[in-house]
């Protein structure tokens, strides 16, 4: 195991060079160098503001998809990471004044040690309990950071700085004033979080976790310590939900009780699944549909024409159907589906 | 001070019979076919709102109306998604979990787009109140006792002495033997199911008028209900009877002498008390774990 591994490095180049040559790699490499120049071919900040928020999503998304399609572990808060991270980032670069990337890690460090006091009591037992623990725990969150009463007695103990109320934290400041900036940075992140989680699922502590996953007796049965790996990957995810909580912070310059509300974590459920559950990349692909589709919707909603249908293109509605639909009709999501499909085309073009 | 004393024991013994209803369906579901059922709180936000629209929309029998209605269609409702989309899933746990999850969010989002997302408040079924030893008691509260405490007498009795009961408990301990001995397990999952969303309905009709209509209500009586069945057990009756008195009493306890906003938080230090301390509940099996 260690030395095809060792190989895999010393062959770093022709690894790469081999991946590219394959139909997915093409197609990942024409996506990230299409998103990249983004910025740079248009200045529209309503257009770059839909896709940073794609790829926050996309970060977002892929953490949930980590912990549910290859741990098992399905977490039905993972609004309590994106929101706790998102606190803290704000908290820190508004009131503190630290710098953002500081803020950020500090964010995901947070979301770290929440990820432990919530994973470590619910992994102790198996599937329902962490589902609703962790449902459980995200709603008393949000009643938590709502509490009014609560917000007077911080802003006693703390005067000048708020943090529970309705309102939230708001007038972050953003990673840089410069649009272009702020996008390449998100974009850099993106980049580094979903090559680490593609490479993690290929080594071998990926090969355990996906054999928890698969088996949960018979791993243990092999000597491993199952409850140190989900929390480890519990810790994981945590982290890169927290990172996505941050710059999420950051993005929308503020962060209210709202993110605490299961409806973030169904956010992450729709974008995993619509992709594919248990494919990283499918995440991405997830998020994009989500994050255009809703906004497609969204604009459908205010055209005046359309008012026939009253409230009824609201995205979370149309959202919570398509999910439905998804996991009854096509558990594997779009994702592979379409890339068979795309890869057959290409090959037609090609004349193999 | 005893004024306090006795608005605690009175509204714990009310809250606690409602949750009681709420918890016994979410209960049994789960220990009869190992479904942990999401919705369980649209199936409350449901009946709630057919309610409240027939009380809007009908003029004159709107209220009664609105009860039967309500209880009746989310009966319905209850063993339709087992039948659309539990049954398909069965295999995978995971999807089942998902898709409850969905259909929650879809019944919170249809209510908010037919009805609305405003907060309304509902009368009681017979206006008025009675002096108790010095404390108000609203009739309403003595009809919530009276009904709930009836049912779930009456459910026991259903489930350990008719055939149709004797044959959900085959089901829930052994669901393989169980279709072996000519037993219909998805019918009997699908009265289940339907017998979980009368009683989260019957609990709606009661205790709206007390409570408010809010689409997002049903994640509270999801999150009560989840509290309750991890204190009494996962999957026991009795546990979740017990349960729902013991949260529905801290719950009050903490309302009326500590702090109200407290008393939302008891039930997450119920759910982590309780799996770090015992995680298979006050009456669970030592198999579920």
């Amino acid at each position: 195991m260690k030395e095809t591994k060792h190989d895999k490095i010393s062959n770093f180049p022709s690894y790469l060079r081999d991946w590219i040559k394959t139909f997915r790699g093409k197609a990942t490499i024409i996506c990230l160098i299409g998103l990249g120049i983004i910025p740079f071919i248009t200045n529209n900040s309503y257009i770059i503001g839909i896709f940073n928020t794609f790829m926050i999503y996309t970060i977002f998304a892929a953490s949930w998809d980590f912990l549910a399609g290859y741990v098992g572990q399905v977490s039905f808060g993972h609004a309590i990471f994106l929101g706790i991270a998102g606190y803290t980032t704000a908290f820190s670069t508004r009131y503190l004044g630290s710098p953002w990337w500081i803020a950020l890690l500090l964010g995901a460090c947070f979301a770290v040690g929440f990820s432990l006091i919530v994973g470590v009591p619910a992994l102790r037992l198996k599937g329902p309990y962490l589902a609703l623990g962790t449902l459980a725990m995200s709603l008393i969150l949000y009643q938590l950071f709502l509490m009014g009463s609560l917000g007077i007695l911080w802003e006693n103990a703390f005067p000048g700085t708020e943090l529970f109320g309705t309102d939230g934290i708001g007038q972050v400041p953003p990673i840089s004033d410069i649009p272009i900036v702020q996008y390449v940075a998100i974009f850099l992140i993106m980049c580094a979080s979903m090559l680490i989680f593609t490479h993690l699922v290929k080594s071998k502590t990926g090969t355990i976790f996906k054999a928890i996953r698969d088996d949960e007796t018979g791993t243990s049965a092999s000597g491993i310590n199952t409850t140190k790996y989900k929390i480890l990957a519990f810790l994981i995810s945590g982290f890169f939900a927290g990172i996505a909580g941050g710059l999420y912070a950051l993005r929308f310059s503020g962060v209210n009780p709202g993110v605490f509300q299961p409806l973030y974590s169904f956010y992450a459920i729709i974008m995993a699944a619509v992709g594919g559950i248990a494919s990283i990349s499918g995440a991405a692909l997830g998020a994009f549909i989500f994050v255009f589709l809703g906004e497609i919707l969204r604009l459908l909603g205010d055209i005046p024409q359309l008012a026939v249908f009253g409230g009824f293109v609201e995205p979370i509605f149309i959202f919570s159907i398509l999910l439905i639909l998804i996991i009854r009709f096509a558990e594997q999501g779009v994702l592979k589906p379409m890339l068979e499909r795309l890869q057959n085309m290409w090959d037609l073009l090609l004349g193999r | 001070m005893s004024d306090a004393l006795l608005n605690f024991l009175i509204f714990g013994t009310i809250q606690g019979s409602i949750y009681a209803l709420l918890a016994m369906g979410f209960s049994l579901v789960y220990g009869v076919g190992g479904i942990l059922n999401q919705a369980h709180g649209a199936f409350y936000v449901i009946a709630t709102y057919i309610f409240y629209w027939c009380f809007v929309n009908i003029p004159q029998y709107g209220y009664y109306a609105g009860m039967i209605i309500g209880i009746i269609a989310t009966t319905i409702i209850g063993g339709l998604i087992y039948i659309l989309l539990i049954k398909p899933l069965k295999e995978s746990h995971v999807g089942v979990v998902i898709v409850t999850f969905a259909f929650a969010f879809f019944v919170e989002r249809l209510v908010s787009i037919v009805v609305d997302s405003i907060y309304h408040n509902m009368p009681y079924i017979i206006p008025g109140s009675f002096n108790f030893l010095g404390v108000n008691i609203q009739y309403q509260y003595i009809i919530i006792l009276i009904v709930s405490l009836s049912l779930l007498a009456l459910i026991t009795l259903f489930i350990n002495k008719f055939k149709l009961g004797k044959s959900i408990r085959a089901v829930a301990q052994d669901s393989e033997a169980a279709s072996l001995m000519g037993i219909n397990v998805d019918r009997i999952l699908a009265y289940t199911l339907m017998i979980s969303a009368f009683l989260a309905a019957v609990a709606a009709v009661l205790y709206v008028p007390v409570e408010t209509v809010a689409p997002h209500i049903g994640w509270n009586i999801l999150l009560n209900s989840f509290a309750i069945v991890v204190l009494g057990g996962l999957g026991s009756l009795p546990g979740s009877v017990v349960g729902a008195f013991v949260l529905a009493y801290a719950r009050a306890f903490t309302n009326y002498f500590i702090d109200p906003v407290l008393s939302a938080l008891i039930p997450i230090i119920v759910i982590v008390l309780m799996l770090v301390l015992r995680p298979r509940g006050l009456f669970g099996k030592k198999e579920i774990n």
